[in-house]
């Protein structure tokens, strides 16, 4: 019963101390963050109707609108990609065929930005996700040489006609290891390109993944051609996707819309590569698009404003906005289109324009 | 033996100790422990640095409150991760919306910022805010039903000292109201309601464990090591309140025995002295405990976890009633009724009143943390104040009598009818 006094004393204070400390910590006095009075007010929100505005002196999380800007080690340039096309380095072999030859370098390296602040390792065909856009007429000879520089074993399976050896399924590269890809390409449409080593699921969604266009002997009519490939990223490892985009970057056609003319044919060329989610979509606003699934017939099945891919689906869109303005385009899906999957279309009316410079320079004759 | 050969060893330690080591030597003694770690801790954040070094820590982080605001919802956030941290976005229910984060993004090891995302939500519904880490993990808290933040105002103020009023202050006083029925009570029907006091002590302790326990795997950050703090606070609150009470107890008796030699007048005030002593040691006790009651009423009905109605304020008095009853069983055989109703009433508001502080804390500042502590020193003063009212009847009853004190079919059944009564009227309230 009867215990020595220090003893009671010191434990006393320390239950003091140890309490005193806890409440301290847990009412946030500690550590004590200085407020800059001076610091610059941001405003955030406001964007969206019904939305208020608040300003801040902290800092701003807005990946949807221009408020939070992307580094420079962004895993992709959307705005470069959208309309690249690789056609390979082109010969003529003897007996009049053309031969496009191209190098794709696999790496499992990199860590990239993925939305502005949130940084991921990427796995990445020539060092973006997707990997570059390859494209080629009807009955060309394709070699692709592919060069493994990751930490794992990978390879490339291409969809469309081919041998079986050249199927990529089979055949895993190791590391630093290297194998040569050759196919005609037929028959003309879209088809994605990826990984094919297991556990499939993980090598594409973190990134093997791009596009291979063949285009039919006689050429589709002139457009302002674009790829967009439907793609996401589960940051957290728990099989659903955290961001949903296309052409990777949530929600960056957003703030940096694509720009196209009024009167003029656009043609997508459209890739679901969504993994973990079982279809993806594409809904366009104030319009209505040609749909060629599969792009392998020259006669749309489909006039719509939504097509809905499972994985692995693809499409050609074609359309042409008759009148100027902003118009989104998204996954009807909601919750992709508010993960990242959004995007908009400024349709500029440049014969206006041209009228307008035509006027002016008159005028000054 | 035994006992010699220590005190021989003492004897020697003690006349070496003075012969050979001056102050300095001894300071120096102290000292060196502590110079070595503290050389070892810069070797290790040093050179030791690359080698050790391995794994990768990863990132946590917790949110620890979300407040409704006009307009725009706000999390208060906290790194409990090994490592500093960038939140990246915000979400709420899964989708990313516009936010704000102060004073910074960059999130030091155990700091908070504060995210302030404007969204026209609606009360009663259900939101889980989430935050994202520059490295693409996701943090999540969920919110039963959205109800407007208490700002400290008069009118909020005075409801929550009503809701005190009803639960706290008024159960505990009609409970001393059993006054009068105790005292007139024989022998064995006082060990049964003594016994029955140290059932609904027991109770309240095991509740109020249970409770901080609660709090303490849903609210706080495993970084913050709550539950220990839980058996700590109540072991030290039990230690303290010991210390306490044998102080009360020793100052009052040293006071008569300089007053008087009479022994039968030394017995005569220990058996007034003792029962007054235990019964303001229960009524601090259960203070305590309401006082962790009240925070955890007060943050209930800010957070929108619990409606507060006619049906659980009654369930509230039921259960309180019990605690005044306590309070007044150690006290109804000190011989002379001139126990002052002042006294009783003194006590009965040291047990009850702080839980209108406790709904004002925990309504406007909530802390999971002072929730826990303050819940733990209650059950650490309810043990001790059980340990108190056994030690005291031990030592009313005869000596042969004694060692069937825990066997007494009266105190058994008095203890376990007390838990039952504690059990009952708390179904009544929502855990």
């Amino acid at each position: 019963m009867s215990l020595p006094r220090p003893i009671i004393a010191i434990s006393i204070v320390a239950s003091l101390l140890t309490s005193a400390f806890a409440i301290l910590a847990s009412n946030n006095l500690l550590p004590a963050v200085a407020q800059d009075t001076n610091a610059v007010r941001k405003i955030v929100g406001g964007q969206t109707m019904g939305y208020g505005a608040y300003e801040t002196t902290g800092d701003i999380l807005d990946t949807a609108n221009s408020g939070t800007k992307l580094s420079n080690d962004a895993v992709v340039d959307p705005v470069k990609y959208l309309r690249s096309f690789n056609y390979g380095r082109v010969s003529t072999l003897p007996d009049g065929t053309t031969l496009r030859e191209f190098t794709l370098v696999a790496d499992d390296r990199q860590t990239k930005e993925i939305t502005p602040g949130v940084h991921y390792n990427v796995w990445t065909f020539n060092g973006t996700v997707p990997g570059p856009t390859l494209r080629a007429t009807e009955g060309d000879l394709m070699r692709i040489i592919f060069i493994n520089n990751g930490t794992m074993a990978h390879n490339i399976h291409t969809h469309g006609i081919h041998k079986a050896e050249m199927d990529g399924v089979f055949e895993t590269i190791n590391p630093g290891g290297r194998f040569v890809y050759e196919f005609y390409a037929e028959h003309f449409g879209v088809y994605p390109y990826h990984c094919h080593v297991q556990p499939l699921e993980s090598h594409i969604s973190h990134g093997l993944h791009g596009v291979y266009i063949v285009d039919p002997k006689t050429p589709r009519p002139p457009a302002d051609e674009m790829v967009m490939i439907m793609n996401g990223f589960d940051t957290d490892f728990d099989t659903e996707n955290n961001f949903y985009a296309v052409n990777s970057i949530p929600f960056y056609y957003m703030h940096h819309p694509i720009e196209i003319e009024k009167g003029k044919l656009v043609r997508i060329y459209l890739v679901n590569m969504l993994e973990f989610d079982q279809i993806n979509s594409f809904h366009l606003h104030g319009n209505l698009y040609n749909l060629y699934p599969t792009g392998t017939s020259l006669v749309p099945n489909e006039l719509t404003d939504m097509v809905t891919m499972s994985q692995g689906e693809r499409a050609i869109l074609e359309f042409t906005y008759n009148y100027p303005g902003v118009y989104m385009f998204h996954a009807h899906k909601t919750e992709f289109a508010e993960k990242g999957w959004t995007g908009l279309f400024n349709v500029k009316d440049s014969s206006e324009n041209d009228i307008k410079t035509a006027t002016a320079s008159f005028g000054e004759k | 033996m035994i006992d010699k050969m220590e005190r021989e060893e003492d004897k020697l330690g003690h006349s070496a100790g003075r012969t050979a080591l001056s102050a300095t030597k001894m300071v120096a003694m102290a000292l060196i422990p502590i110079v070595i770690l503290g050389v070892m801790i810069a070797y290790l954040l040093g050179p030791a640095k690359s080698f050790l070094n391995t794994g990768i820590p990863l990132p946590e982080v917790t949110i620890e409150t979300i407040e409704f605001q006009e307009g725009k919802v706000i999390a208060l956030i906290r790194n409990t991760g090994p490592v500093d941290v960038t939140i990246a976005q915000a979400d709420i229910n899964d989708r990313i919306h516009p936010a704000a984060i102060e004073p910074s993004k960059e999130v030091p090891r155990l700091a908070t910022a504060k995210v302030v995302i404007p969204f026209p939500w609606k009360a009663g519904d259900p939101y889980v805010i989430g935050v994202t880490t520059s490295d693409g993990i996701r943090f999540s808290k969920g919110v039963t039903a959205a109800a407007p933040a208490a700002t400290p105002s008069i009118g909020q103020a005075s409801f929550f000292a009503l809701v005190g009023t009803y639960v706290g202050i008024i159960p505990v006083l009609i409970g001393l109201l059993w006054y009068p029925f105790i005292r007139r009570l024989g022998m064995n029907a006082y060990r049964f309601f003594l016994s029955l006091t140290a059932g609904l002590l027991v109770f309240l302790g095991m509740d109020a464990i249970i409770e901080s326990n609660k709090i303490a795997s849903q609210n706080v950050a495993d970084v913050f090591n709550a539950q220990i703090l839980i058996a700590m606070t109540a072991i030290l609150s039990f230690l303290a309140l010991l210390y306490v009470s044998r102080k009360l107890v020793d100052r009052a008796q040293t006071r008569t025995v300089s007053e008087s030699t009479s022994r039968v007048q030394i017995n005569q005030q220990e058996l007034l002295v003792k029962p007054v002593a235990i019964a303001l040691m229960v009524s601090i006790g259960i203070g305590f405990h309401n006082f962790g009651e009240g925070l955890a009423i007060g943050a209930a009905v800010v957070f929108g976890q619990i409606a507060l109605s006619t049906f659980l304020i009654i369930g509230f008095t039921l259960h309180n009633t019990t605690e005044g009853l306590a309070i007044v069983a150690p006290l109804a055989k000190i011989g002379s009724a001139r126990v002052l109703v002042r006294k009783l009433a003194l006590m009965g508001l040291i047990a009850g009143a702080p839980t209108i502080v406790g709904t004002w804390i925990g309504g406007f500042f909530f802390s999971p943390i002072a929730a826990i502590v303050f819940l733990s020193i209650g059950a650490g003063a309810i043990f001790q104040v059980v340990y108190a009212i056994y030690s005291w009847m031990m030592g009313k009853s005869d000596t042969n009598k004694t060692k069937t004190m825990f066997s007494d079919a009266y105190a058994i059944a008095g203890f376990a009818v007390g838990m039952l009564i504690m059990y009952a009227t708390g179904l009544l309230v929502p855990s």
